[in-house]
Order: C-alpha cells, then sequence, then structure tokens
C-alpha cells in the first residue's frame, strides 16, 4: 500500500514536473525559422541543428554542415547572417 | 411373403431416408461450394487490353518468325515481318495499315485494324496473335486514350476566365498571419522583396526603353522561394501565390499599376 502511494506520488509529481508547453518545441521552430533564413540567404548550411540566443533578435547557428552562422537583424531593419 | 414386402419397404424406406438424412450435409456443402465458385468466377474480370498487349511480345516463339521470314506461310493475313517482305517485294495491301514497329515488338506482331484474324496454324502462333475478340477492344480503346489529352487541352482558358481578382493587400496581409513561416524569414522576405521593388522603380525612373524582362528572373526566383517556405505549412496559401504569380507580374511590369499599387 505505502510502495503504491509512493509510486502515485512520483508519477504525479513527474507529471507536474513535465507539464506544460515544452521549450523544445519552441527550439524547433527557432532551428526552421533560422534554417529558412539562411536558405533564403543563399548561404550554404542544410538544415540549423542547434542555436544559441545572444540578445533580442541575434543567434548563433550551427549547420549539419558545420557552418557557424550569426543571424541577426541590424540597424536598418535588415537579417543579416554573417559566418563565424 | 406380403408382409414380407411392406416390411422390407419400410426397411428400405427408412434405409433411404436415414442415407438422404446423411447425404443432405454433403448436398448442402457442395452447394455451397459451387455457389462460392460461381461468385468467384463472376468477380474477375477481363485484364486491360494494355496488359494484353505488354504480354504479347514475352509468347512469341522464335521460330514462327524464321517461318515468316522464309515466306512459307502464304496465306496469313499479313504481319509484321510479312508486312516489310510485301513492302520490299510487291505493293502494299490496300486495306491494312503497317505497324510502326516491327520486329519481336507487341505493335507489330498485333493484327492491325479492320484486318481479319489469322488462322492459327500452331499454339504459338495463336499465342503471338491474338484473338479477333481482343484486338478491336484493343483499337476501341486506344482512340479514346488518343483524344483524352485533346480534351484536356480545352479546360484552362475557362479556368482562366473564372479566376479571382488578384487582392495584393489581402495577399500581403496572409503573408504576414501565417504561421507557416518564422519572424526571422517573413523579415528577409521582407527585405528581399523591398530590394526587388527597389530595382523595378530604379526601372521607371531611369526611363530605361528596355523592358523589365531583365527583373523577370529576379522575380520569379523570389515567388519560388516564398513558394518553398509555404508550401509545406500553408498550401492554400501558396496555391494563392502560384495563382497570383501572372497578375503580380502584370502590375509590376505595367509602370502606371506599378505607381499606383506601389
Amino acid at each position: 500500500m505505502i510502495a503504491r502511494a509512493r509510486a502515485s506520488a512520483l508519477i504525479f509529481s513527474l507529471a507536474a514536473l513535465f507539464a506544460g508547453p515544452s521549450p523544445a518545441a519552441e527550439d524547433v521552430t527557432l532551428l526552421k525559422d533560422l534554417t529558412s533564413v539562411i536558405m533564403l540567404l543563399g548561404l550554404p548550411c542544410g538544415q540549423v541543428v542547434s542555436a544559441k540566443r545572444q540578445a533580442d533578435n541575434d543567434h548563433i547557428a550551427s549547420c549539419k554542415n558545420g557552418n557557424r552562422y550569426r543571424v541577426f537583424v541590424n540597424a536598418e531593419g535588415r537579417v543579416v547572417a554573417q559566418k563565424q | 411373403m406380403d408382409e414380407a414386402i411392406p416390411a422390407w419397404r419400410q426397411v428400405s424406406g427408412a434405409t433411404l431416408k436415414t442415407c438422404a438424412e446423411k447425404m443432405m450435409p454433403a448436398v448442402r456443402t457442395i452447394g455451397i461450394l459451387f455457389f462460392a465458385l460461381a461468385a468467384g468466377c463472376a468477380g474477375v474480370k477481363e485484364t486491360p487490353p494494355s496488359v494484353i498487349a505488354q504480354s504479347g511480345p514475352l509468347i512469341v516463339d522464335p521460330s514462327l518468325i524464321g517461318r515468316n521470314q522464309d515466306g512459307a506461310a502464304a496465306p496469313e493475313p499479313p504481319r509484321a515481318e510479312a508486312i516489310q517482305e510485301a513492302v520490299a517485294l510487291a505493293p502494299p495491301p490496300a486495306g491494312p495499315r503497317q505497324p510502326v514497329v516491327t520486329g519481336d515488338n507487341a505493335i507489330g506482331n498485333e493484327p492491325v485494324a479492320g484486318a481479319p484474324a489469322p488462322p492459327s496454324k500452331s499454339q504459338s502462333v495463336a499465342k503471338a496473335a491474338p484473338p479477333p475478340a481482343k484486338a478491336p477492344a484493343k483499337i476501341s480503346a486506344s482512340p479514346a486514350a488518343i483524344e483524352q489529352p485533346r480534351k484536356k487541352e480545352d479546360p484552362p482558358p475557362v479556368v482562366k476566365k473564372l479566376e479571382p481578382p488578384l487582392d495584393v493587400a489581402a495577399l500581403k496581409a496572409r503573408l504576414r498571419d501565417t504561421n507557416a513561416i518564422g519572424v526571422f524569414t517573413k523579415l528577409a522576405l521582407k527585405n528581399q522583396v523591398d530590394d526587388l521593388l527597389k530595382q523595378f522603380r530604379a526601372h521607371y525612373v531611369s526611363g530605361q526603353k528596355t523592358s523589365v524582362a531583365a527583373l523577370r528572373q529576379p522575380y520569379d526566383m523570389l515567388v519560388l522561394k516564398v513558394l518553398a517556405l509555404v508550401q509545406d505549412s500553408d498550401p492554400s496559401l501558396a496555391r494563392t501565390i502560384s495563382g497570383s504569380r501572372e497578375a503580380i507580374w502584370s502590375i509590376l511590369a505595367d509602370p502606371e499599376k506599378f505607381n499606383s499599387v506601389v
């Protein structure tokens, strides 16, 4: 009886821990967005596999082919991808 | 003896009844089997003519070709090889037309339109030349297949007439609101659209007499980029953009329309 109670408590606590919007979904959206931008700018990348946020609208994107780009919005409002 | 006969009849009647009772399930089973067999046969459909035509060359007996090349089968109606010989030696017969492909090809081995079916001498001959009932079926099917593309060519003008007028503002709003592309991508797209519009403006301001055809390629490239980004997640928007492609170009290519819109 005690074991069952412990197990159910563990399950509930884990469910509470993983409930809510997962950050992975947001990551996937961002990675897709960065992939599209780099593709749109005509730069070789393939697919962005990871991204590190530096500031608002400023990310370091790591591509599948090993390239790294800093994708940001400059002062003129243009999206720029700078190879690192 | 008189009593014995009814007794025997009773016995035999009882035996017959027993036999009939025993036979009933077997008869039922056989009846069901026959019914199932008949139903199965009713469900079998004829293979389409194209399949028959394709299976033709696989059955052709090579010895038959040799016989035809010798010219021994004189009474046979013209087949591919026979027609070739006839063309070489004598004027062709008026009725049947010549096959386009000769040799082991299925077209060459099949009887031509209106030609009588060849009387089969052996089984291989019968396999090489399909029976007359199948040949007209194929011939009747082939004109329909030829006419189909002609029918498909007609509708597009009607579709073009029914095309709704281009609503640039609505299209812009849809592009802005779609979730198919992210914020960075939208901004990058907007930058590229602005760049292209600048090129058009520069072209019209400079007063060049050359056409704007040179800008068609960057325009097409940009549209393709947008379609590539949108088509998976928002297919309806992709269809709208694709359908509006020429209408947008007609605005961009006309200086008056361009100045009124931009």
